[in-house]
């Protein structure tokens, strides 16, 4: 079961913290949840949304197309009223309202949703939306707001334009009455929320007149809740997995979709330890520092990690632009740097708040000169978890910068997990090579077969790191001999890593590999992906999906294996030039037959993937082009 | 590790010298534990000098411009190291010039030498931003059209704590400075004039030979604020001192300020086991187990 559910209003308005009740709410009556964010470069007034899909079952996408749509403004019902397939809730009192007079939304959004009115002969007000929507079999129900919010100022003796803030708890109790599940969750979920008395008060008032104002139309039942369930968002994720992973500093610029996670630490930064010596519990500081800009924030990190603590930082596409000089150090110095890479719509400033895949081929080549560097990316927020740990494992085994990509797609997103599925105990450290007491003849690049030298701590003996090409002792040398040696250490250590890291961890197989069909894809669109292959099975379309976990070193060998001799390779990804199946062809030599691509901004939806790989395996179709979401 | 000391590589005659022999006696002279020494520096002529040393510290010679941002990172990593930073003037003031300020604000306790050349020495000699509005040494092709930047004026108002200058020629007095920076509690900065022979021809040994002079050697003259209240006072004498540049130009300590908390003593009050428990001396693993726990930040995450 799969239920689609969308509340919209202004940035500012409390669309996030509404999704948030009803999220906690649905999650403790025993629901699994998805729900994605989308909102404007803004910090109020501009339109936000979220999308959530509650299930029975994992659920691990949303779905652009909804069975409920809530709104308690004009802007969300102009904007969404296409997607909605059963029930629309709405604010009676604004009926009259044009599509010309909501001044907060793009003209060109404003002038589509008047033609597609016009188109169908109907004028551009709410009440003709809402007819139209009749029309279409879609049950509207118009909310009594401003009566509602009267009713509730009365009784809490708060003022009007007090009360107004809790509009959008009005219809999170409509949508929730939709559900018919007991009040007690709803109620349970705003005290954990809201905490101060009287905001509880106001807001339970609200959500209590919403749900009688709806009869119940999709009856659903509690869920006996057996393992423990945590939900999690993409940075927070990430930030929890860093520090589960050991981290000891963390230097940021702030930049969207990034700094969440920086910010999360911040407020996080004492956390416990097991002293290993004494095997009691201790406290210990993570050190985050907030750097001047991305300049800095690289080369305090790489500067941090010299200390042998793991260090990372986190930023999206323009700070990683700036860094870039930074991560040549790193791999010059052979310093275990994670950068978190949080893609988000480029170039330039792009879009700042909106998801996108095309950062990869900038990441595979950022930086002058060559040198071994590993790009990792998640897939989901368990990945996001997991990843940020891994990451450091192989910053530090192979001594080289790690970038970890997590779309804007998952950094604000959320899932709801079961707890087990992060891991815990599997995951383990790896530091690599550590002398901790280096000899007096300590030199820091020893040339190796492997290409990884002994790793000591600044602190521990005299030691030299310079940008300038080296001698093992870490001085500056030109000699063609000493630089050919040293180049070629340093990218030995590729090879390495590449024999070392079984590409069974850097591909992920699901469904039915035995068919013609092959979904190959990497990143966010992996839920959209494996959900849409559910419903897709039970229509009795089958295939396998193909997960590239990491682009750096490849993984050629497996890739060729799973897809050699296919029918149909569909490659399912986030750019116009669909980058990581050129980076397929390049290194394993295997080239997409079949794409579905996205590059509006938005992440993908379950539903748009679906018709989407029906289009490519039944109709052939080579390029199928994703446009979901307002 | 056994010394095997690299050949400086500085032209004969440069300033770099001075510095460089200044620095190592400071550091032998207080007694330093020279593994726990950690010299960072910027690109340029001067951002070779961890290399030259003939004592055993550790040395990142790292980006243009980045030096305070890796020790920064270096620093707060381990506050038990003593980090020194030595750049250019192109590198600190010019394309590390973010850096050099916002430095300021975070007061960590380390030391920042300047070798003050007026130009781009490594590049062949263009004008650094110290370098004064029409002067023109003989590798500039025009005079120099833009003004300079004051550096002891730009540090006392960035925030430094200890703000000074020295002359590379006058190794013992420079030696006595850089001591006096390591000693202090708080982030320091010397600059140095530092003549490059090779394409300096105005700020020559002969030019500032005769123009130096100690403020010490002032009757009066006392940069050290001991009470909150001095702070003002000695600040604006500092800046108006800051400004003298001509016939007489003072090197020493133009400002002190120990009264103001270091950004370690700020993290320790923020989070108290900074002070032992710090990001280098905790073991993060044990036999490949993961030690920190987090089943308390993700209990806030339970639904
Ligand atoms: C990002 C970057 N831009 C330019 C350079 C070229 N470069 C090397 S040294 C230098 C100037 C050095 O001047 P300064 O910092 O004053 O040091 P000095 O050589 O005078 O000691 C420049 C511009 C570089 N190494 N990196
Ligand atoms: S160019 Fe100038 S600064 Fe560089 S080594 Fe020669 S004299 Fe010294
Ligand atoms: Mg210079």
């Amino acid at each position: 079961m799969r239920l689609n559910w969308l509340i919209g209003g202004q940035q500012g308005s409390g669309v996030d913290t509404s999704a948030l009740v009803f999220g906690n709410a649905l999650a403790s009556a025993g629901y699994y949840i998805y729900g994605n964010r989308e909102y404007y470069s803004n910090i109020k007034g501009r339109h936000s949304y979220f999308a959530l899909t509650i299930s029975d079952k994992r659920v691990r996408s949303f779905s652009f197309t909804v069975d409920i749509l809530a709104t308690f403004d004009a802007e969300t019902l102009f904007q969404h009223f296409t997607e909605v397939k059963k029930v629309v809730i709405y604010n009676k009192s604004l009926e009259g309202t044009k599509v010309e007079y909501v001044q907060n939304m793009e003209p060109e959004i404003a002038e589509k949703v008047v033609s597609f009115l016009k188109e169908r002969g109907y004028g551009s007000t709410v009440r003709d939306v809402v007819e139209y929507l009749k029309s279409k079999g879609v049950n509207a129900i118009g909310v009594d707001y401003d009566g509602i919010m009267r009713k509730v100022a009365e009784e809490v003796k708060l003022p009007l334009s007090v009360v107004e803030r809790g509009k959008n708890t009005i219809a999170i109790g409509a949508s929730y009455g939709l559900l018919g599940l007991g009040k007690g969750y709803l109620e349970s979920a705003i005290r954990n929320v809201f905490k101060n008395e009287t905001f509880v008060k106001l807001n339970t008032m609200s959500a209590e007149l919403g749900m009688e104002s709806v009869p119940v139309m999709f009856p659903l039942k509690e869920i006996p809740v057996k393992k423990e369930r945590v939900q999690l968002d993409g940075n927070t994720a990430v930030a929890i997995g860093k520090i589960y992973g050991g981290l000891g500093f963390q230097s940021f610029y702030p930049i969207s979709p990034a700094s969440d996670e920086s910010v999360y630490m911040q407020a996080h930064q004492e956390v416990w330890y097991v002293d290993p010596k004494t095997g009691d519990k201790r406290k210990k500081t993570v050190v985050v520092v907030q750097a001047e800009d991305e300049l800095s924030a690289i080369n305090m990190a790489i500067g941090a990690s010299l200390t042998g603590v793991r260090a990372a930082t986190a930023t999206s596409g323009p700070g990683f632009s700036l860094m870039t000089e930074g991560v040549t150090w790193a791999g010059m110095n052979e310093a275990p740097v994670v950068i978190t890479y949080y893609i988000r719509g480029g170039p330039a400033t792009g879009q700042p708040t909106r998801t996108s895949q095309a950062d990869l081929f900038f990441v595979m080549n950022a930086g002058h000169g060559e040198f071994p560097r590993i790009v990792i990316a998640s897939g989901d927020h368990v990945e996001a978890f997991q990843d940020a740990v891994w990451a450091f494992n192989l910053a530090e085994r192979y001594q080289t910068p790690v970038i970890h990509f997590v779309e804007k797609a998952i950094a604000n997103a959320y899932s709801v997990i079961d707890l087990e599925e992060l891991g815990l105990d599997k995951l383990r450290a790896d530091r690599g090579d550590v002398l901790l007491s280096p000899p007096p003849d300590y030199a820091r690049f020893k040339i190796t077969d492997t290409g990884i030298s002994p790793r000591a701590f600044l602190g521990s003996t005299s030691m030299f790191y310079t940008g300038d090409e080296h001698n093992e002792e870490g001085h500056i040398r030109e000699a063609s001999h000493v630089r050919e040696a040293m180049y070629e250490k340093r990218l030995r250590k590729l090879e390495t890593a590449d024999r070392e890291i079984p590409e069974e961890d850097r591909v992920k197989t699901f469904g039915d590999l035995d068919q013609k069909v092959v979904v190959v894809t990497w990143g966010s669109p992996k839920g959209a992906v494996l959900d849409a292959m559910e419903e897709l099975n039970e229509e009795g379309i089958k295939f396998g999906v193909v997960q590239i976990r990491m682009f750096s070193p490849f993984p050629k060998n497996l890739i060729r294996k799973l897809l050699s001799g296919k029918e149909k390779v569909v490659d399912v990804e986030g750019s116009y030039m669909a980058q990581a199946g050129m980076a397929m062809k390049l290194f394993s030599g295997i080239e997409p037959t079949h794409y579905v691509l996205k590059w509006n901004g938005r992440p993908m939806g379950r539903d748009e993937v679906k018709e989407a790989l029906k289009a490519v395996i039944l109709e052939d179709r080579k390029k199928v082009v994703l446009h979901g979401g307002a | 590790m056994e010394l095997k000391p690299e050949w400086s590589d500085w032209c004969p005659g440069c300033g770099n010298f001075g510095i460089l022999n200044a620095e190592q006696k400071a550091i032998q002279e207080l007694g330093l534990d020279f593994k726990k020494v950690v010299i960072v520096s910027g690109i340029g002529c001067s951002g070779k000098i961890p290399h030259f040393l003939k004592i055993p510290i550790s040395g990142v010679h790292t980006l243009h411009g980045r030096a305070i941002a890796y020790a920064t990172g270096i620093k707060l990593s381990n506050p038990s190291l003593e980090v020194i930073v030595n750049g250019g003037d192109g590198d600190l003031l010019g394309i590390g010039a973010g850096h050099f300020v916002n430095a300021g604000r975070r007061n960590i306790d380390m030391t920042v030498i300047i070798h003050d050349n007026g130009v781009y020495a490594l590049t062949k000699g263009q004008a650094s931003p110290t370098l004064r509005r029409g002067d023109k040494p003989k590798s500039l092709p025009l005079p120099n059209i833009s003004d300079n930047v004051n550096p002891i004026a730009l540090a006392l108002s960035a925030g430094y704590t200890f703000v000074a200058r020295g002359y590379a020629y006058d190794v013992n007095g420079l030696k006595e400075l850089i001591k006096q920076a390591i000693r202090h509690k708080g982030l320091a900065v010397i600059d140095v004039l530092q003549p490059c022979p090779t394409y300096n021809d105005i700020y020559t040994k002969e030019f500032y030979d005769k123009r130096v002079y100690y403020l010490s050697s002032e009757k009066d003259w006392d940069p050290v604020v001991r009470k909150p209240e001095e702070e003002g006072e000695k600040m604006a004498k500092a800046m108006l001192k800051s400004l003298e540049w001509g016939d007489r130009i003072p090197i020493g300590v133009f400002y002190q300020n120990e009264l103001v908390s270091t950004y370690e003593e700020r993290i320790v009050q923020q989070a108290p086991s900074y002070k032992d428990a710090y990001p280098a001396n905790v073991e993060i693993e044990k036999d490949g187990k993961l030690l920190t726990l987090v089943d308390d930040i993700l209990k806030e995450k339970k639904v």
